[in-house]
């Protein structure tokens, strides 16, 4: 009954019924939306930096990540790779060794990184191998081949197949020099990456390195990487107190904290923006409902109960909360959808991004339903009760004053 | 006339007060959260920009040729003296100061770090960029025989010192020899600027020149300009007459910067355009019922001779009042929101960690430009305006008489 | 990234801890002084020169320590005073023939594997020693105890001195205070004990084993213990097994060619 009453008075109402769904599915699409990007971008931002390089979990010995000495390796690599292998909810996990080296070409010395990663497994972690701009990527069987960021190559004058020498301590402590030939150069884009790093097969470097069956650290990529915490700790509980294992929520605890600064603004951005539609909303119950108060004040006079016209008014504005959210969840969710699927492409602001340590353009955004169903949820709440001091308002008239209201 | 077409607009926008008053918060507080975000955000941009320029960069900063590819005392501007000359009888240039820096090793008893040594001249940095305001402890000297040393925040972290520390500075020199001084920390500075927070040690320009062995020249000479808008011109001419130099403008130095400041300002574009979007919408629907309620009154009017121009000045002075009083609200607690950042800053310290990844300061303080208040009033005029337009349009249309007839 | 940086300083000072600590027995404690005032002066001038020949030649073996493993490395030096200094790698095998030359602050490596000279940047040789025994301190730079710090007896005991240096004002060391012991009757050092400025004692360089080296009677064993908790167990004893003090050197050890020349 009142809902038959409802729909008819929607109807009746058509173009305050029209604006109100548009205002408010706009404003649902854009809340939807907004929330797809920087969900999306951050996490695009985030993976970015951790899949270059870091990784989204990094298993080390327990005083490395304070004191990364060579004291403090992992010795039994075997050992923790054994522990990993067949682990729930790893995709793939590799071993490094870092190492600071002098490298050494014609008559020019320059200090960098040699680390040595196994080249096939690294290739499901990192974008080490996505990065290649000349010659080839590293394989395992890769012997006095090295793999050398393009910022580092320049500083050093070489090309792909040019020699380079490089003098470093093995991990026993004992000199280890070697020369090698540059197999590949890679590009990420990060300029303090690029002019330090260099890699080599680990087979080689446990080699000449002295580091068989050391690592520095253990990569692991998470088959769902949202659920990397989780897994660090699940691992670090199979290793024992001799490791650490720590998500990149932790490795990476500023750029996590900087999204989250990034977000609440975010938010307060969007609040200026409901705040505003709140009240527009609010300007439009108000001129419907007082176009109405006659009404009222007869459908009172008849024997109707306040209770029962506030029931009637709230399950309109209940309906057309409804339709509108529904309307602008179905938009902003497809928008959302559609830019998930082709990224946002920002040109031009590749040095921005750098700064942060971020090597991309193109942003998707985020499409997560439950998300959209929380922002829909929230703008239901707004809209109804943007209408509840207009309902409040013209329930409070008496029926003979309303009857003679102009 | 125009006192009745003021009477009358106020008096129908009185009889129906609620909706008046709602119209008017709701401009008020759009305009109020547009004022909050364009101060703030502009003034994070701005800090980050101004960090960047009094700490390092200036507005322009002289370079020898090939410095910045491969810096090093074998190349440093030699006719530093020209410069300073040329800028200290320019009128457009506001200060200038020269640096000389070096790549070396700080010590002290446990712990060493690289580090880029500074030779500064510090009343010249204090008028110039102000680095006495980024001291956070001690005080802002090198002490009567130059044996004091100024050192970024972070680096002081690393090294584990405290003022009064003695630390011990080594460097190759011009010769090609490695020198060391023995300095006591007398300030620890926070620029938010990473780089130098990271690894500045600030010594005395003539304790400098001892340690470098480079009694002449100097590394970097850093430019602030009267008007930002001389930026350009100043450059042009340095240019002409010291070609051969590196001679660049903040935002060469600071790329990422420069888009900051141009993302945040379309950003804020955006903003305006959306929430006056939607305020005109709220502005439009109560002037289009205020129009429809009174059409018979209109009719009415207009049918005892009063002109449509006199009802249509009713009309625009109803939705003018609205929009005005809504302006003048918003301004007013717009702006006093925004002198209150102003003056105490907005405080993230809990967000530090996340501030420092993008290289900001942890108090916030707003920025308030008239334009701000300009580009609101026009687009606050722009949606009354606008929004009466429709509501105009139907009057026009409908019939006098039948207006008159209708109930 | 993080894991990169931090690990880079500590790659870093390990690689160099091990160029900079042969170095360590010729240029670390007691080069030559001026002319002592008073008696604490003419005792620490005595040392160093009794520890100090004009020239030296030694044969040592350097025995490294830390929680992990205990490794040996031997070595022959020539040096001339301050100035320059030759150093050949002998043991172990896999780093024999191994060389280094520093003429004043300048540097080079020889190694065999890749029959290369490198120049070591200077950046590198002001690189920090973290985690190590020694500091940049001991080695780049030409801390002389008789020009850096005053001296003054604070005991005397039956059979030593105890000496307290303090950093002169100007003097560019990290120390805030030394304390060295002398042996009265061989004027011989028998530790020093470095202390920072919060008079925090930071590491122990012992002295013994007294015996007939070439000329002299001299301390043919050093220990050098760090005191800091993170290096708890640490120690890196050199010891001299032959040595020829104030003989003449061929001028020809302290080329880049002898860096090849001498590998074998």
């Amino acid at each position: 009954m009142f809902f038959k009453i409802a729909v008819r008075n929607i109807f009746a109402y058509g173009k305050r019924s029209i604006i109100t769904v548009v205002l408010l599915a706009c404003t649902t699409a854009l809340l939807v939306f907004a929330t797809a990007y920087m969900d999306g971008s951050h996490a695009r931002l985030i993976q970015s930096s951790v899949e270059i390089y870091p990784g989204y979990l990094q298993i080390t010995q327990r005083d490395f990540r304070d004191n990364p000495s060579l004291e403090n390796l992992i010795f039994e690599a075997g050992q923790v790779s054994a522990s990993l292998r067949d682990f729930p909810g790893i995709a793939v996990f590799a071993a490094r060794f870092e190492s600071y080296v002098l490298f050494s070409s014609a008559d020019k010395a320059v200090g960098g990184m040699l680390t040595a990663i196994e080249p096939e497994k690294e290739m499901g972690i990192s974008r080490l191998a996505a990065s290649l701009k000349q010659g080839s990527y590293l394989t395992s069987a890769d012997d006095a081949r090295v793999y050398l960021g393009s910022e580092l190559a320049r500083r050093l004058k070489v090309g792909v197949g040019d020699q380079l020498a490089f003098v470093g301590t093995g991990a026993d402590y004992s000199f280890a020099a070697d020369n090698l030939t540059v197999k590949g150069i890679f590009q990420t884009g990060l300029f303090d990456f690029d002019s330090r790093a260099s890699f080599v097969a680990k087979p080689y470097f446990d080699r000449v390195m002295a580091a068989q069956n050391y690592a520095t650290h253990f990569i692991v990529q998470p088959v769902r990487p949202e659920e990397a915490e989780t897994l660090a700790a699940a691992i670090g509980a199979r290793l024992g107190p001799d490791y650490e294992a720590a998500a990149w929520q932790q490795t990476m605890a500023g750029l996590v904290q900087a999204m989250r600064v990034d977000s609440i603004f975010g938010y307060i951005t969007l609040a200026i923006i409901f705040i505003v539609i709140f009240f527009v909303v609010m300007i439009y119950t108000l001129l419907v409902i007082y176009a109405r108060v006659r009404e009222i004040g007869i459908l009172r006079a008849v024997g109707t109960t306040p209770g029962q016209v506030l029931a009637m008014l709230l399950l309109e504005s209940v309906l057309l909360g409804l339709v509108s959210v529904l309307l602008g969840g179905v938009i902003g969710g497809s928008l959302a959808y559609y830019f998930h699927i082709h990224p946002i492409v920002f040109s031009g602001f590749e040095e921005q991004f750098k700064q942060y340590g971020l090597a991309l353009t193109a942003m998707p955004t985020d499409f997560a339903p439950l998300v959209i169903m929380r922002d829909m949820a929230i703008m239901f709440v707004l809209s109804v009760s943007a209408t509840l001091y207009p309902i409040c308002k013209v329930n409070n008239f008496r029926p003979i004053e309303a009857i003679h209201h102009v | 006339m125009f006192r009745t077409s003021c009477r009358i607009a106020w008096a129908s926008l009185a009889r129906r007060a609620s909706r008046s008053v709602l119209v008017v918060v709701m401009i008020s507080m759009s305009l109020w959260g547009l004022l909050f975000m364009e101060g703030i955000y502009d003034g994070m941009t701005e800090q980050m920009i101004g960090n960047a320029i009094r700490s390092d960069s200036g507005q322009l900063s002289l370079f020898a040729a090939g410095f910045r590819e491969d810096p090093g005392l074998h190349r440093l501007i030699s006719r530093d003296g020209d410069i300073t000359e040329l800028l200290a009888n320019d009128p457009r240039v506001k200060s200038h100061v020269s640096r000389l820096r070096q790549e070396g090793l700080a010590a002290t008893a446990h712990y060493s770090r690289n580090v880029m040594i500074y030779g500064i001249d510090l009343a010249a940095e204090k008028s110039h960029g102000r680095l006495d305001g980024y001291l956070i402890e001690g005080e802002y000297g090198f002490g009567a025989k130059n044996k004091g040393v100024l050192v970024g925040a972070r680096l002081a972290e690393k090294l584990k010192v405290k003022i009064g520390r003695k630390l011990i500075v080594s460097a190759q020199n011009s010769a090609h020899e490695v020198a060391a001084v023995a300095l006591t920390i007398s300030g620890i500075v926070r620029t938010n600027n990473m780089a130098l927070d990271e690894s500045a040690v600030f010594i005395a320009m003539d304790k400098a020149r001892e340690l470098f062995a480079t009694p002449e020249g100097v590394s970097q000479i850093s430019v602030i300009v009267q008007a930002e808008k001389d930026i350009p011109a100043v450059q042009q001419s340095l240019r002409q007459h010291f070609g051969t130099l590196q001679i660049l403008r903040w935002d060469e130095l600071y790329p990422a910067l420069m888009q900051g400041r141009v993302m945040m300002k379309g950003f804020n574009l955006i903003m305006s355009v959306l929430i006056f979007g939607v305020a005109g919408l709220g502005i439009f629907g109560v002037m289009l019922v205020s129009v429809l309620e009174r059409l018979r009154e209109f009719g009415i009017m207009l049918a005892i001779g009063t002109s449509f121009a006199q009802v249509r000045g009713i009309i625009f002075t109803e939705s003018f009042i609205l929009g005005f009083t809504g302006f003048v609200a918003g301004s007013l607690s717009g702006g006093a929101t925004l002198l209150y950042f102003y003056q105490q800053g907005l405080d993230l310290t809990i967000f530090s960690h996340g501030l420092e990844e993008f290289g900001m300061d942890v108090i916030t303080h707003a920025v308030i430009r008239a334009q701000y208040f300009i580009t609101a009033f026009i687009a606050v005029m722009l949606a009354t305006f606008v929004s009466v337009l429709f509501p105009l349009h139907l009057l026009k249309k409908a019939n006098p008489v039948e207006a008159i007839n209708r109930v | 990234m993080n894991l990169t940086t931090q690990s880079k300083r500590a790659r870093a000072a390990s690689f160099f801890m091990m160029t900079r600590a042969f170095f360590l027995c010729c240029l670390c404690l007691l080069p030559t002084s001026l002319p002592a005032a008073d008696d604490a002066r003419e005792i620490i001038k005595k040392v160093e020169e009794r520890l100090n020949g004009k020239t030296a030649v030694l044969k040592i073996s350097m025995i490294i320590t830390t929680s992990r493993a205990t490794r040996t490395m031997k070595m022959d030096s020539y040096s001339v005073g301050n100035e320059k200094s030759f150093i050949k790698i002998t043991y172990p095998g896999k780093d024999y023939g191994i060389t280094f030359l520093k003429i004043d602050d300048a540097m080079w490596q020889y190694v065999p594997r890749i029959e290369k000279i490198i120049k070591i940047p200077a950046s590198m040789m002001l690189q920090s020693w973290m985690g190590t025994d020694f500091t940049n301190d001991d080695l780049v730079r030409e801390s002389s105890i008789s020009r850096d710090y005053e001296a003054r007896i604070t005991t005397e005991n039956v059979d030593s001195y105890e000496i307290e240096l303090l950093p002169r004002p100007e003097a560019a060391v990290v120390w805030g205070r030394l304390v060295m012991e002398v042996a009265q009757k061989e004027l011989l050092p028998k530790s020093v004990r470095y202390f920072d400025e919060e008079g925090l004692l930071v590491r122990t360089l012992q002295y013994t084993e007294v015996k007939q080296l070439g000329d002299r009677l001299y301390p043919s064993r050093w220990v050098m213990i760090p005191h800091d908790p993170e290096k708890a167990g640490n120690r890196t004893i050199i010891e001299i097994t032959e040595a020829a003090f104030d003989v003449p050197i061929a001028e020809e050890y302290f080329s880049k060619r002898a860096l090849q020349r001498f590998s074998d």
